[in-house]
């Protein structure tokens, strides 16, 4: 009896020492069907799949019919310029851009918070794969060759994020690993000058990393020539004297590189079908996806803004029937392109077009007969199944090579270098639409940039950098040394270290 | 025959004592009911020294052999035992009173049981004696009004649904369900599987410190559930059941077609569209929707056979139960049906060595294919928006030959007479005939098949010490089945492309396992009893499901996975739960000295799998106290309060209730994640993390004080209170980081906080005046819950409101939780003249759009202009006090029961009419609408797209108050005379009954039913209502 119940308490204890033993590894479980950061990026497949995310920003366009919100930065600078009204179906549709139109931004209102997410998104996207591919240990299925591209295109798009950043806010924190908890609510901002030169460092260690030419499969991956340009402008816009020459250096490097050539017809440089032609350096991509509509929002791959800059309600011929009426082109400027060749392939006149065949269309908020022709929603681009105002495939050609051309024959001036190579490049300008040379003075230059790259979301960048800003916008209610910069979010202030850019607070 | 043996032998004996030995004599008395003089029959009567017994006769005489200096006791059930001690030969008078202290009820506590008079935690028990012949086809319902501590509120009528139980208050913003615990088996993935008729005892944990036995999984308070078990010696059947119908208790007084017209009417022309209905008189009254989905005689039936037995070694218990329940809103899609069997046993396979095991099936099968509080669709949300005006079968030729009847190639429903039923042309978006409705959901339904049992074994290897190992699981299968024919209910509903026959089925597994080790000792008057234990369980599941598309049939029985469909039209999908593991060390001590100073500690110590390394383990430790100064010398029993106990406890508990992984950062791909690469068309699917990890993550904590009392007073009441007060910490909120970071999601972090304070009171009263057995019970709480932090956030936006542009709720600090929160209406401007001069600030016209007739809304900005910061916190949808009554009398064979059940304290937010519908159906109340100066000031005027937002603002015109009180139950039975119940071969008894469920309810609320748990708690957005229903029952012991 006795020896019985031993055995059993024996028993017993056992059990419960087994227990208690198994139990660091019993509490130790594996996640089903879901990757780990902390076991992710473990072969050259899963790193490029990262590559990827960190270049999805770029085509972010913020999207909330609740809200009426449709936000990316090429609708903000157009309305943001002279060239363009907000628009849309009244006063109070997409309250952002109407922000920007009458210049009322403030810490709640404006288009801001999307631009500063959709940066620092990319920003701590690229760091993230900088951080994964500096570990020194090898990825399994991770060339050499594919890993310093990968460090090249990160450090290239963090110089891009950060540019954006630095020429929106101008007074931004600044990163360059992922953002430790620590620092969550604790950062602060950097002065631009540090940021500029982390722009310049990016770009210049992202050369060697990145292939002078993209094979068509990589089509929207950067080139060589997309950051030697990038830094040029980057130069550029430091708006110092002593460096133009140095800026116009880059330009050249990728203008007589014998890659790029401008397009013969300047109309087919921005049909869809032509996407990445000869003139393209650097291209931010659109496309269809089938999956998005408006109960499936998150990453609309489509380009919205050519939806919204269609005439509303618009029954005519060629253009598609239910744009949005957003962008229409201010009187003013249409009066100042009337003339030029590019006009007819800028400008749609749809007060015209419609009497001329009898149709019509809704007459929107701020509506000016008016409207931007270079994303115009085209009949034959309409996406045919899927939700066809989600699904316009046209491409923003953020970096081109005329923009290339103006802006080295602008840093050979503003430099004081060689002035025959400036007149060059500005004739080969005019020259490629049949008009004649003018002189390469710095007012010639700019003007031909208004009329060269209208409403692609560069006039009212180069209004701030050239000081222009104050008197040609003081017809929207621009306020000098404030409006030069948008105001810092108010969900970035709150409970954080940020402090608000002057004029806003 | 033997009992003619026992008497003589006992008179012989007494006989031969008294002759032989003069130390042995035979007493006689009486023993009778000091409270009513009545002569008590039955009691137990023992000399001890002589060791003798007998028992009282008709007259309360006894006679017992016994000696100079024996004591003699006398017990008997309900009465306090009484002590005398022998002096001589003269004839005793006893008297016994009703026993009051019911002090020495066992409780069970978690890992073991305790006497009821030295538990020190606030607990709260119902016995299965309250819970026999209910209607309470789950534990849930078993327990509202039972217990005070409890809110309980049905998530709706439908039949198997599910309530909302908060265990003194929302204990956390991310659950709280409390924690069942079914004979030592924790419970996950719903306790719908047990048999209410198979509960022997339900006791609720409601303090900390009781809980704390729990640790991680206690916080929301802990629900103990111990099965009926077979009983030495007494083999006995039992059956029990009931049958009855059901019928909705209240309609919606809805406008007539002539009123809907003629109101449709005038909020169109008010907006300057012109009339709707040419002749609204024409309509007549039209169709009443509600009844075409309403039953008024909806089944409900419940059998249970259990038998149990057993003898000194073993004991044995098994039932039998089928449950059916069909639901009063159309029935044939809606219906519930419970078939469970169990079986449990114990054996003592030697004196220090225990074996035992509970097994349990269920089988449900549930259709319910409604809405059943939602404003999107659905019989219901249907029956209550749409038009009046179209009829619900169209048989008119001319109807026939206009669009959509007359067009062949659409799926219309049609009745049995071939006859299309009615699409409304007025009213669409989700809503549709819900005749046709209903017809398009046949045979969809869901079904789970639960196994539930533990087997332990304990060995006693030096008396008070046990050591026992328990494992326990529950495995269910569940999954359902649905066929989506082709049909056209409207141009919004309709299904034109193909079918489709969909099965989803998932298995789950939960275990745990505890070895615990307890020892009780007592020395002279201190007792001790000490616990330890370490346990552990794992939880695992997974699922499959498809959807074949286009099969060959037009129904549901029909479908079937055996017909072979192209590849490319079967679908399938599946998942697996994420693993969850929780190990536990555990240990609690007892003390109580002498039954008056008391003591109870316990440690608990959880690691949980959904936390990292650096937060693996959480420790819970409480303390509770207590003192009976009714055992002190000084306390005069017999005074107005005759037992006290005082209790105080302190506990910590924890909740790990988040999802798997959170402490880490998950990768996830697509969306905002993917890149056009390539030709322009080529989508590269980007991969990046979902949000930071947070290493740090830890446990929710919830603390809780209580201090309490209970008490017996003026003999025949007893009383319990508690005063608590509750705080949870640490309760896990998303970061709201900010941009900069760059991260896609927001990680959790430990944020928030709440607090509930408050106040319970149970009083009973117990006692038989002549032959009326008379027994009240009731309890009631009082709870005030608060937000006390939720980081950075300035509020949670909670419920949303149809289509609004403002939530209609809000978790806000300083609020309980997802309060109202809206515009505040100061009445209907009646002239323009008002409009002009109610000005906001700087002079300015507040309101510049309103016309006469809109609502005046309050300034609460103290702004220029109405705008959305005039909103304010307006409401509350849990109750701040609830109550429970119960009373039974019995008188011979007739025993009554009134149970009933209220909360106050409480708004609700009707919102069942459909605002961007603008032909919806209007409620009656619309007639009282403002037409004209004068005409009303709290029922606006109507106009289509409502540019005051006077319907489409909530406000506090949405909101009435949810107070009601319930008759839950009025039953009355008859319990056959043993003679009579005899002769039709019932053995031991037989009582028949006739009862109603719901009989009344008294509410200011109009709508269908002031009781609205579940996800859209507080809001009617067209609630299921509950069955008022009529029972007869039957309960035979055999």
């Amino acid at each position: 009896m006795r020896n019985k119940l031993l055995i059993y308490i024996f028993v017993l204890a056992t059990i419960e020492l087994v227990a208690s033993s198994c139990k660091k590894d019993f509490l130790q479980t594996n996640p089903a069907g879901e990757f780990l950061q902390s076991n992710y990026y473990q072969t050259g497949a899963q790193v490029y799949t990262g590559v990827v995310a960190a270049y999805s920003p770029l085509a972010f366009q913020y999207v909330n019919q609740y809200t009426d919100e449709y936000i990316d930065k090429q609708m903000v600078s157009n309305t943001l310029s002279d060239e363009c009204y907000a628009g849309g179906g009244g006063a109070t549709d997409v309250p952002g851009l109407q922000a920007c139109n009458t210049y009322s931004l403030n810490a709640a209102v404006g288009p801001q918070a999307v631009l500063f997410v959709r940066n620092f998104t990319g920003i701590y996207r690229a760091n993230l794969i900088l951080q994964v591919l500096s570990n020194g240990s090898s990825i399994s299925g991770l060339s050499a060759g594919d890993k310093s591209r990968y460090i090249a295109e990160m450090k290239w798009l963090r110089a891009y994020y950060y540019f954006d950043l630095v020429r929106l806010f101008k007074n931004v924190p600044l990163f360059t690993t992922p953002v430790p908890s620590s620092q969550y609510f604790s950062a602060t901002q950097a002065t631009p000058a540090a940021v500029y030169a982390q722009i310049e460092k990016d770009l210049n260690d992202a050369i060697p990393g990145l292939p002078p030419i993209v094979s068509a499969s990589d089509n929207g991956r950067v080139s060589q020539g997309a950051a030697m340009a990038l830094l040029g402008k980057v130069i550029l816009y430091q708006n110092n004297t002593g460096r133009m020459l140095e800026a116009a250096s880059w330009f050249e490097k990728v203008n007589s590189s014998g890659i790029y050539q401008l397009q013969s017809n300047f109309a087919n440089i921005f049909d869809p079908a032509n996407k990445f032609n000869s003139e393209s350096i650097f291209e931010i991509t659109h496309s269809f996806n089938v999956g998005n509509d408006w109960s499936n929002l998150e990453g609309v791959t489509g380009n919205i803004y050519t939806q919204m800059v269609g005439p509303r309600t618009y029954t005519g011929p060629k253009y598609y029937s239910a744009g949005w009426s957003f962008s229409p082109i201010i009187p003013a400027f249409q009066q100042f392109m009337h003339n030029d060749p590019r006009y007819k392939y800028t400008i749609l006149d749809v007060d015209s077009l419609t009497k001329a065949t009898n149709s019509g269309y809704i007459k929107g908020y701020q509506n000016t007969g008016f409207f931007i022709k270079k994303f115009a929603p085209l009949a034959q681009y309409a996406s045919t199944t899927g939700n066809q105002a989600l699904n316009f495939t046209n491409d923003y050609i953020e970096i081109r090579l005329a923009d290339t051309y103006l802006m080295e024959a602008e840093s050979i001036i503003r430099g004081g270098g060689t002035l025959s190579t400036a007149q060059n490049y500005l004739d080969q300008v005019r020259a490629r639409v049949g008009l004649p040379s003018v002189p390469a003075t710095l007012a010639n230059i700019y003007n031909e940039r208004e009329l060269e790259l209208a409403t692609e979301g560069h006039r009212w960048f180069d209004l701030v950098r050239t000081g222009q800003a104050p008197t040609v916008l003081s017809f929207k209610g621009f306020t000098a040394n404030k409006n030069e910069i948008l105001p810092i979010p108010l969900d970035e202030l709150n409970n954080t270290k940020l402090v608000q850019n002057p004029g806003y607070n | 025959m033997k009992i003619k043996f026992k008497l003589l032998f006992i008179v012989l004996f007494g006989l031969l004592l008294k002759a032989s030995a003069q130390d042995i004599f035979i007493v006689s008395g009486k023993v009778k009911n000091k409270l009513t003089g009545e002569p008590l029959v039955g009691v137990t009567v023992l000399s001890e020294k002589t060791n003798k017994t007998t028992v009282t006769d008709k007259t309360g005489s006894f006679s017992v052999p016994t000696q100079v200096g024996s004591t003699i006791i006398f017990s008997y059930v309900g009465m306090s035992t009484i002590k005398y001690v022998v002096t001589n030969s003269e004839n005793i008078k006893i008297d016994m009173f009703e026993d009051i202290k019911a002090g020495d009820e066992v409780v069970v506590i978690g890992y073991g049981t305790q006497k009821k008079s030295v538990v020190t935690g606030s607990i709260s028990s119902v016995k299965a004696t309250d819970l026999e012949n209910m209607v309470t086809p789950r534990i849930e319902e078993a327990l509202q009004g039972r217990t005070s501590g409890v809110t309980i509120a049905a998530s709706s009528g439908s039949p198997g649904a599910a309530s909302t139980i908060y265990v003194r208050g929302v204990t956390s913003i991310n659950g709280s369900d409390p924690l069942y615990v079914v004979d030592g088996v924790p419970i996950t993935g719903g306790i719908d599987y047990l048999n209410p008729g198979d509960i022997l005892s339900i006791e609720l944990l409601k303090d900390g410190a009781s809980a704390a036995i729990y640790g991680t999984k206690a916080a929301a308070g802990v629900v103990l559930i111990t099965t009926k078990k077979g009983k030495a010696g007494n083999f006995q059947i039992n059956f029990n059941g009931y049958s009855g119908t059901q019928a909705p208790a209240r309609k919606l007084d809805l406008l007539n077609a002539t009123q809907y017209a003629t109101l449709r009417n005038e909020s169109s022309l008010a907006a300057g569209t012109g009339i709707v209905f040419s002749n609204p008189k024409s309509l007549g009254a039209g169709t009443d929707w509600q009844s075409t989905i309403f039953n008024n005689s909806a089944k409900i039936e419940n059998y249970q056979v259990s038998i149990s037995g057993g003898n000194e070694k073993s004991t044995y218990y098994g039932s039998l139960g089928y449950f059916n329940q069909d639901g009063i809103v159309a029935t044939s899609i809606s219906n519930y049906k419970r078939f469970t069997a169990s079986f449990n046993s114990t054996v003592k396979i030697k004196p220090w060595l225990n074996f035992g095991n509970n097994v349990s099936y269920a089988y449900i099968k549930s259709q319910g294919g409604l809405n059943t509080n939602s404003e999107y669709g659905g019989p219901l949300s249907s029956a209550i928006n749409l038009d009046p005006v179209t009829k619900p079968v169209v048989t008119d030729a001319a109807t026939l030959a206009t669009s959509p009847y007359n067009i062949d190639s659409l799926p219309l429903i049609k009745n049995s007479n071939g006859n299309p039923y009615g699409i409304s042309k007025y009213v669409g978006q989700e809503m549709t005939n819900p005749l046709s409705y209903i017809q398009t959901q046949q045979g969809n339904y869901g079904f789970s098949n639960n196994f539930v049992g533990n087997v332990y074994l304990e060995v006693e290897p030096i008396k008070g010490l046990k050591l026992k190992t328990n494992i326990g699981a529950k495995m269910g299968f569940y999954g359902s089945e649905s066929f989506t024919p082709l049909y056209y209910l409207s141009s919004t509903v309709n299904n034109l492309s193909q079918n489709s026959f969909y099965r989803d089925f998932t298995k789950n597994l939960n275990w745990n396992w505890d070895n615990t080790a307890s020892y009780s000792k007592s020395f002279g008057k201190h007792n001790f009893t000490a616990l330890f234990g370490l346990g552990a369980q794992d939880a695992t599941g997974s699922d499959v499901n498809a959807v074949y598309f286009g099969l060959p049939v037009t129904n549901f029985n029909d479908a079937s996975m055996n017909y072979s469909v192209a590849t490319t039209s079967k679908i399938g999908g599946g998942y697996e739960y994420q693993p969850y593991r929780l190990s536990s060390t555990y240990g609690r001590i007892t003390y109580d000295y002498s039954g008056k100073y008391l003591f109870t500690g316990i440690v608990r110590r959880d690691g949980s799998s959904h936390f990292g390394d650096n937060n693996k383990y959480g420790t819970f430790p409480s303390v509770s106290v207590g003192w009976v100064p009714s055992k002190e010398s000084f306390w005069n029993k017999s005074g107005v309060v005759n037992t006290l106990k005082i209790r105080g406890s302190y506990g910590v508990n924890g909740n790990d209730n988040l999802s798997a992984f959170s402490y880490e950062s998950t990768i996830a791909s697509g969306g905002v994640r993917n890149y056009t690469i390539g030709n322009g068309t080529g989508q590269q699917t980007g991969y990046s993390p979902n949000a930071p990890a947070n290493p740090d993550l830890k446990w929710e904590q919830t603390a809780q004080t209580d201090l309490g009392f209970d008490a017996v007073f003026l003999k025949y009441f007893n009383i319990t209170f508690d005063a608590y007060d509750k705080k949870t910490t640490n309760m896990l909120l998303q970061l709201q980081l900010p941009g900069y970071v760059g991260s896609t999601g927001a990680p959790f972090g430990n944020i928030a906080s709440l607090e509930n304070k408050g106040l319970e009171l149970e009083l009973g009263f117990n006692k038989k005046i002549k032959e009326v057995t008379l027994s009240l019970k009731s309890n009631i709480s009082y709870i005030k819950n608060e937000i006390t932090n939720i980081g950075a956030n300035p509020y949670l936006s909670g419920a949303t409101f149809q289509a609004s542009n403002y939530e209609i709720s809000r978790t806000a600090v300083g609020q309980p939780l997802g309060a109202f929160y809206g515009f505040q209406t100061v009445g209907i401007f009646q002239n323009q003249q008002e409009i002009n001069s109610y000005l906001g600030k700087g002079g300015k016209i507040f309101q510049p759009n309103a016309k006469p007739g809109d609502f005046k809304y309050a300034n609460i900005s103290g702004d220029s202009t109405l705008s959305s910061n005039d909103r304010k916190f307006i409401g509350d949808p849990t109750p701040h006090w609830s109550i429970g009554f119960t009373a039974t009398a019995s008188w011979k064979g007739f025993d009554l029961l009134l149970f009933a059940q209220g909360v106050t304290g409480n708004q609700i937010f009707q919102a069942v009419r459909r605002l961007d519908i603008a032909n919806s159906n209007y409620s009656t109340k619309a007639l009282s609408r403002w037409t004209g100066q004068g005409t009303s000031n709290d029922y606006p005027r109507l106009v289509d797209g409502d540019p005051n937002g006077n319907f489409t603002n909530p406000s506090n015109f949405y909101l009435e108050s949810g107070a009601y009180l319930r008759l839950k139950t009025l039953q009355i039975g008859y319990t056959l005379p043993k003679s009579v119940a005899q002769k039709l071969g019932l053995q031991k008894s037989a009582r028949i009954y006739i009862s109603s469920n719901n009989l009344l309810t008294l509410t200011k609320y109009d709508g269908y039913d002031p009781e609205i748990g579940g996800g859209s708690y507080g809001i009617d957005r067209g609630i299921y209502p509950q069955a008022r229903s009529f029972l007869v029952g039957l309960n035979i012991t055999l």
